[in-house]
C-alpha cells in the first residue's frame, strides 16, 4: 500500500492531535497515531487517529492514494522525522504483512517499524443525545476564562473538569479547584434541551490548542461522551461521572463591600507587591478604607515588606483581607474588562471579582477564597 | 501493677512560652513587656511576657486593651514555626522518660511516670531532671507540677509558676483543693464558675459540700467530673495516642422528638453551645458529627468534614443541619441529640492558610 502526500500538510495536522499522545501509555499501541487511508475517484483521504484512551483526536488530509488500508505508526519518530524535513511531496510505502513502513523522500529513505492496526482502540460513537453549534470564538474564550481555574487532585475528580450546564437561553461554564471558582456564562451559546456534564481539563486543553478562529463548532453531546467537530478535525472524550459541587450555594449573595478599580492598575500593582510576599502562603493584605486600597505584602522570614496606595472607589465597612496574590494576579490576567468590582463581605468569606461594565454576550464572576490574616478570628 | 498502685504524673507547663521564645531570641526584648500577636485594630494577644503580665495583659486580650493597659508594650508577631521547633525539643526530652506522654498544646503535657525505669528515682526528681534539660537545650524555664492524678498535677505546675516545681503528695490533694476558687479548676470554665458561684459555689470546699445529684442537675454530665474533682480524684489516664480534642454538647429531651422542626429546634442550642466554646477558645474545627439516640436507645451518628476548617457559623450550621436532615424520615422518637466538632486547631496557628470554598 503507498500513498503521497506534502509533508508540511501532514505535519501540520498531525501537531493539532498529538497531544493526546501519553508519553508512557497503557497500552503500548497508543504510542502510534492510526493512519487509515481511503482512496477515492478524487485520489484519498488519510484519517488520522490519536487516543489515550480518555480522548481521542481525528483529523483527515488528502492524499494521492490507489488503495485503502490502515497502519499504526510510532507518532514521535513520525513527528521528529517531519520536522526535520524540507517542505515536499513524500512518499508511504508500507506492507501490509509486516507493518513495516518506508517513508521515501528526496533527501533519503526511513524506515520506521509499525503496528497492526486491529489493535488500535475503537473510537467511541457518540449516541448523541444532543447537538449544539458553538462559534469557535465562543468555545475558545469559554475555556480560556475556565479551564486554568480546574482541580489537578486526582482525589476529587468532579473538580479536574469544567461543568457545562447547557439550557435555552444559556451555557454555563464552572471550574473550581476548591479555592477559587470561575463561571463564566454565555447568551450565544442555546440548547433546545436542559443538560449538564463535566469536561475533563486534558481535553479542553486539546481542544482549545487546536481550536481555529472564526469556524462553527459542532458540539455534540451523550450520557457518557462528548464530540466536537470542526474543520477536519474531531475530539472525542469520555466525560467525568462524578456530581459537580454545589457551586451556586458557595457564591455568597450578600456582599455589602465593594471595591471598583482599574483592572491593570491594581494588577501592576498587585505584581511588585507579590514580590515581597511569603514565598510559600504568597499572602498580600488588601486594606479598604475610605476611597483608598492599600495592598501590603511581608515576608517575616527576611524582613521583606512592601505596601502601596492606590486611589480606588469602595464602598462599605472599613475591612482588611489576605488573599494569595498568585490566585489573585492568575484572575486579574484572566479579566478583560478595564474596569471590575470586588464584592467581600468579612475578611474569612470569598471575594468575588466581576467585570464593571457587562459584555453583551458574556458574563463571568470570579470567586477567590482569602487567606487567614492573623488580625482576625 | 494493680489499680490501687498510686500513680505518679507529671504536669510541665513551658513559663510564658511564645513570649519567652522571643525574648531568648530577640536580646532586645528581655526585661520588657513583649505580647505576641498582631499589634493592629482587631490584633489579639497570643502571649504575653511575664513582665506584661504585671500590666494585667493577658492572652486572648485584644490588642487595643493590652496596650491601654500598658502602653510601651511591645508587639511580636508570632513565629508559629519556632515554637512547633521548640515543642518538638521538649517533646524528645519527655520521651526519654516514658512512652505515655500527652501533649495538650505546643507548651504543656502530662507524663505518666509510675513505671519508671528506675523505681528508685521519685517522679520529683524526674520533674527536676527534665526542668533542667529543657533549660539546657532550649533555654527557656518550666514550670512542673507532680502528683498521683491529672488533675492535682495542673494545679501544682501552675501554683509556683514561673521556673517552679511543686509536688502534692497522697493525702496532701483534698486540703489542697479546698481552698482553691472554683475558676482555678482545670475543667471549669468562666462561664461554668459564674454559674457556680450564683449557686453559692466559690471554693474547692463549698463545691465538695454539693451532692452528686445536685452538680448532675446542674452541670449535666460535666457534674460527675466537679463532684470528683472537688475531692482530688480524677481518674483519667495519660493519654498518648490522644489528638486533638473535639468540643461537642448533647442534651437529652423530656419528650422523644419526631418532626424535622422538632430535631431541628433541639439541634440549635447544641450548636450555639458548640460554637461558643470553640469560638471562646480561638479554635475551630473541620469536621461535624451529629449523635442521635432513638428511643429505643439505638444510637448513631453522621458527620462530615469540610476542606478546611469552619470559620463562620452559618457554614457550620448548614453542614449540621445537612447530617440531621439526612436522617429523615426518623424511623423512631430520638431521645438525644449531640453535635461535636473535631479536628480542632487553634485559630493563631491559621495565619497564613488558604481557605477553601464550603464544599
Amino acid at each position: 500500500m503507498k500513498f503521497i502526500v506534502s509533508s508540511s500538510v501532514l505535519l501540520k495536522n498531525l501537531s493539532h492531535i498529538n497531544g493526546v499522545v501519553a508519553t508512557n501509555p497503557i497500552v503500548p499501541i497508543l504510542e502510534n497515531f492510526l493512519f487509515k487511508i481511503d482512496s477515492n475517484d478524487e485520489g484519498g483521504v488519510l484519517t488520522v487517529t490519536a487516543s489515550d484512551l480518555q480522548t481521542t483526536m481525528t483529523t483527515q488530509i488528502p492524499v494521492e492514494a490507489t488503495e485503502s488500508g490502515a497502519i499504526a505508526i510510532p507518532a514521535k519518530l513520525l513527528l521528529d522525522t517531519l520536522r526535520s524535513l524540507p517542505e515536499q511531496p513524500i512518499t508511504f510505502n508500507i506492507d501490509t504483512e509486516t507493518f513495516g513502513t518506508q517513508i521515501l523522500t528526496d533527501n533519503g529513505r526511513y524506515k520506521l517499524a509499525g503496528e497492526n492496526p486491529i489493535d488500535f482502540p475503537k473510537i467511541p460513537a457518540v449516541n448523541k443525545n444532543l447537538s449544539v453549534e458553538i462559534s469557535s470564538d465562543a468555545l475558545a474564550s469559554a475555556i480560556n476564562n475556565t479551564v486554568f481555574a480546574t482541580s489537578t487532585d486526582d482525589l476529587r475528580p468532579a473538580m479536574t473538569g469544567v461543568y457545562l450546564q447547557l439550557s435555552e437561553d444559556q451555557a454555563t461554564f464552572v471550574a473550581t479547584d476548591g479555592h477559587r471558582l470561575i463561571r463564566y456564562r454565555r447568551t450565544d451559546i442555546q440548547t433546545s434541551a436542559n443538560t449538564s456534564m463535566i469536561i475533563p481539563r486534558k481535553a479542553l486543553q486539546l481542544l482549545k490548542s487546536s481550536l481555529p478562529d472564526n469556524l462553527t463548532v459542532r458540539a455534540e453531546f451523550s450520557q457518557s461522551n462528548a464530540s466536537f467537530s470542526f474543520g477536519p478535525t474531531q475530539l472525542i472524550c469520555r466525560l467525568i461521572d462524578e456530581r459537580f459541587p454545589d457551586y451556586e450555594n458557595a457564591i455568597p449573595t450578600k456582599n455589602p463591600n465593594v471595591l471598583t478599580i482599574g483592572r491593570t492598575d491594581l494588577l501592576t500593582t498587585l505584581k511588585r507587591i507579590m514580590i515581597y510576599a511569603n514565598r510559600t502562603t504568597h499572602q498580600i493584605r488588601l486594606s479598604l478604607k475610605g476611597n483608598a486600597l492599600t495592598l501590603s505584602a511581608e515576608d517575616l522570614d527576611y524582613a521583606n515588606e512592601a505596601n502601596e496606595k492606590l486611589l480606588c472607589d469602595f464602598e462599605g465597612e472599613p475591612m482588611e483581607i489576605g488573599f494569595n496574590a498568585k490566585l489573585l494576579a492568575e484572575m486579574l490576567s484572566n479579566m478583560h474588562a478595564k474596569m471590575i468590582s470586588i464584592q467581600m463581605s468579612a475578611p474569612n468569606r470569598a471575594g468575588i471579582m466581576v467585570p464593571a461594565d457587562k459584555d453583551e454576550n458574556e458574563d463571568i464572576l470570579m470567586l477567590v477564597m482569602p487567606v487567614m490574616l492573623n488580625t482576625y478570628a | 501493677m494493680t489499680t490501687n498502685t498510686v500513680r505518679k504524673i507529671i504536669h510541665i507547663d513551658m513559663d510564658a512560652f511564645y513570649a519567652s521564645v522571643e525574648q531568648r531570641d530577640n536580646p532586645a526584648l528581655r526585661g520588657k513587656p513583649v505580647a505576641v500577636g498582631g499589634s493592629r485594630a482587631r490584633g489579639v494577644v497570643a502571649a504575653a511576657s511575664y513582665e506584661a503580665r504585671t500590666f494585667g495583659v493577658r492572652s486572648a486580650m485584644a490588642s487595643v486593651t493590652a496596650k491601654k493597659r500598658c502602653p510601651h508594650l511591645i508587639f511580636v508577631p508570632p513565629r508559629f514555626e519556632v515554637y512547633k521547633g521548640v515543642s518538638a525539643q521538649i517533646r524528645r526530652i519527655f520521651d526519654e522518660y516514658t512512652a505515655l506522654v500527652e501533649p495538650l498544646s505546643l507548651d504543656e503535657a502530662y507524663l505518666d511516670v509510675t513505671d519508671y525505669r528506675d523505681g528508685n528515682v521519685s517522679a520529683t526528681e524526674i520533674a527536676k531532671e527534665i526542668k533542667a534539660k529543657i533549660k539546657a537545650d532550649t533555654g527557656l524555664t518550666a514550670s512542673a507540677g507532680v502528683s498521683y492524678n491529672k488533675f492535682l498535677a495542673k494545679l501544682a505546675s501552675d501554683y509556683r509558676k514561673p521556673d517552679g516545681l511543686y509536688v502534692i503528695k497522697p493525702g496532701q490533694g483534698e486540703a489542697f483543693v479546698e481552698p482553691l476558687s472554683v475558676g482555678q479548676f482545670h475543667g471549669i470554665g468562666r462561664v461554668t464558675a459564674e454559674k457556680m458561684n450564683q449557686l453559692g459555689i466559690h471554693t474547692g470546699a463549698d463545691l465538695r459540700r454539693q451532692s452528686e445529684v445536685f452538680l448532675r442537675r446542674h452541670f449535666g454530665k460535666s457534674g460527675g467530673y466537679y463532684y470528683q474533682i472537688a475531692r482530688a480524684v480524677d481518674d483519667r489516664p495519660v493519654n498518648p495516642e490522644r489528638i486533638r480534642k473535639s468540643s461537642g454538647s448533647e442534651n437529652t429531651f423530656e419528650h422523644d422528638l419526631f418532626t424535622p422542626a422538632e430535631l431541628e429546634e433541639g439541634l440549635r442550642p447544641l450548636i450555639d453551645d458548640v460554637w461558643d466554646y470553640c469560638t471562646n477558645r480561638r479554635i475551630a474545627g473541620r469536621t461535624v458529627t451529629v449523635k442521635v439516640k432513638f428511643e429505643d436507645f439505638q444510637q448513631i451518628t453522621r458527620s462530615k468534614s469540610a476542606l478546611s476548617v469552619i470559620l463562620d457559623k452559618p457554614f457550620f450550621e448548614r453542614l449540621a443541619y445537612g447530617l440531621l436532615e439526612s436522617l429523615h424520615p426518623v424511623p423512631k422518637g430520638v431521645r438525644l441529640l449531640g453535635v461535636t466538632l473535631s479536628n480542632l486547631e487553634p485559630l493563631d496557628e491559621l495565619e497564613g492558610r488558604q481557605l477553601t470554598l464550603d464544599f
